[in-house]
């Protein structure tokens, strides 16, 4: 492979990430390229000696899904650090994918179910004072007060389990990263292009 | 015995990943480096894939253990350079002991001779 095509490949393989950590990234491998030639290596050489770009790009595509989730908490960087991970193609995840997907559909119901009861207890604290309310016009207040306080603690209490099981799914997969084994065992294809010996 | 090259594939690549971080810490510690010349030394001593260095500088600047600066270059462009954080020499202390703790009770076992001969004197019943 030539220092065009794995750049090329690398790049293609990054697709879906922030612009400014791709050119990062991308420049990471034109200098180490750049140092290789310096010290007298072929390109098809140094191409072979850093592995598959597709398999680079998968592993540095879930690192920098991972990082954003640390430093912003919100759903769209949960779901690309969980896509990302998804993506390494960690067979155990995958096994667990049924459970998972379970667990979030749970989830994203109890979230709608809250803000139901929100939007509801609102509307029993605005309306019930003019419709006759059992409890009069001060007990529909205080009712529609005491849904949406309720319902905001156990939206609370549903975002924190959602951070935690984000940060378990996450390390979980880390744990299992089988992306190295790759890399430190040259395949088959990779010697034949690159390594006579 | 060291010259075995037969299927220890699985045990072999399962110890290099497993330390990795900690060479990468130790070739850091001893002075600033970028990451063509870290590869470089970790895939001639370990056999490192020299790709996986790009991934796990990312990895370990993820989690605070080193962060980088560049340095004006006289001929071509500017090149980034690794350090180790506080956090990094730390965990390179913590590693460094648990690695050594580790290797020891390995040579122990390794090393120690047939459990019959030594086992009468010590426990004469069970």
């Amino acid at each position: 492979m030539t220092r065009a095509e794995f750049i090329a490949r690398l790049r293609a393989g990054l697709v879906g990430m922030p612009t400014a950590t791709a050119t990062e990234i991308v420049a990471d491998y034109e200098a180490h390229f750049g140092d290789g030639a310096a010290a007298g290596r072929s390109e098809a050489d140094v191409a072979s000696a850093l592995g598959d770009p597709n398999r680079l790009a998968r592993e540095l595509k879930a690192e920098a899904g991972i990082q954003r989730w640390r430093q912003e908490q919100n759903p769209s960087a949960a779901t690309g650090a969980i896509l990302a991970v998804l993506g390494l193609g960690a067979i155990d995840i995958l096994f667990l994918l049924p459970f998972f997907l379970g667990v979030l559909g749970t989830l994203f119901g109890l979230f709608i179910a809250v803000a139901g009861v929100f939007i509801a207890g609102g509307f029993v604290m605005v309306a019930g004072p003019f419709a006759q309310a059992p409890g009069g016009a001060l007990g529909a207040i205080l009712a529609g007060l005491g849904m949406m306080a309720g319902s905001v603690s156990v939206g609370a209490l549903l975002t924190v389990f959602t951070v935690w099981l984000v940060n378990g799914t996450v390390w979980f997969a880390r744990l299992h990263y089988r992306l190295l084994k790759p890399a430190l065992e040259p395949t088959p294809s990779t010697q034949a292009a690159g390594d006579p010996a | 015995m060291n010259a075995e090259t037969g299927p220890t594939g699985t045990i072999d690549v399962q110890l290099k990943k497993g330390v990795l971080t900690l060479c990468v810490l130790a070739v850091l510690s001893r002075g600033d480096s970028y990451a063509y010349e870290i590869a470089s030394v970790l895939s001639q001593a370990i056999g490192m894939g020299e790709g996986t260095i790009y991934p796990l500088m990312r990895r370990m600047q993820t989690d605070g253990l080193v962060e980088t600066y560049l340095v004006e270059s006289s001929a071509g462009p500017s090149r980034k350079y690794y350090r180790l954080t506080q956090a990094g020499q730390d965990a390179f202390i913590i590693q460094q002991a648990d690695w050594r703790e580790f290797s020891d009770a390995v040579n122990a076992v390794l090393t120690t001779p047939a459990p019959r001969a030594a086992a009468p004197t010590e426990e004469p019943q069970q």
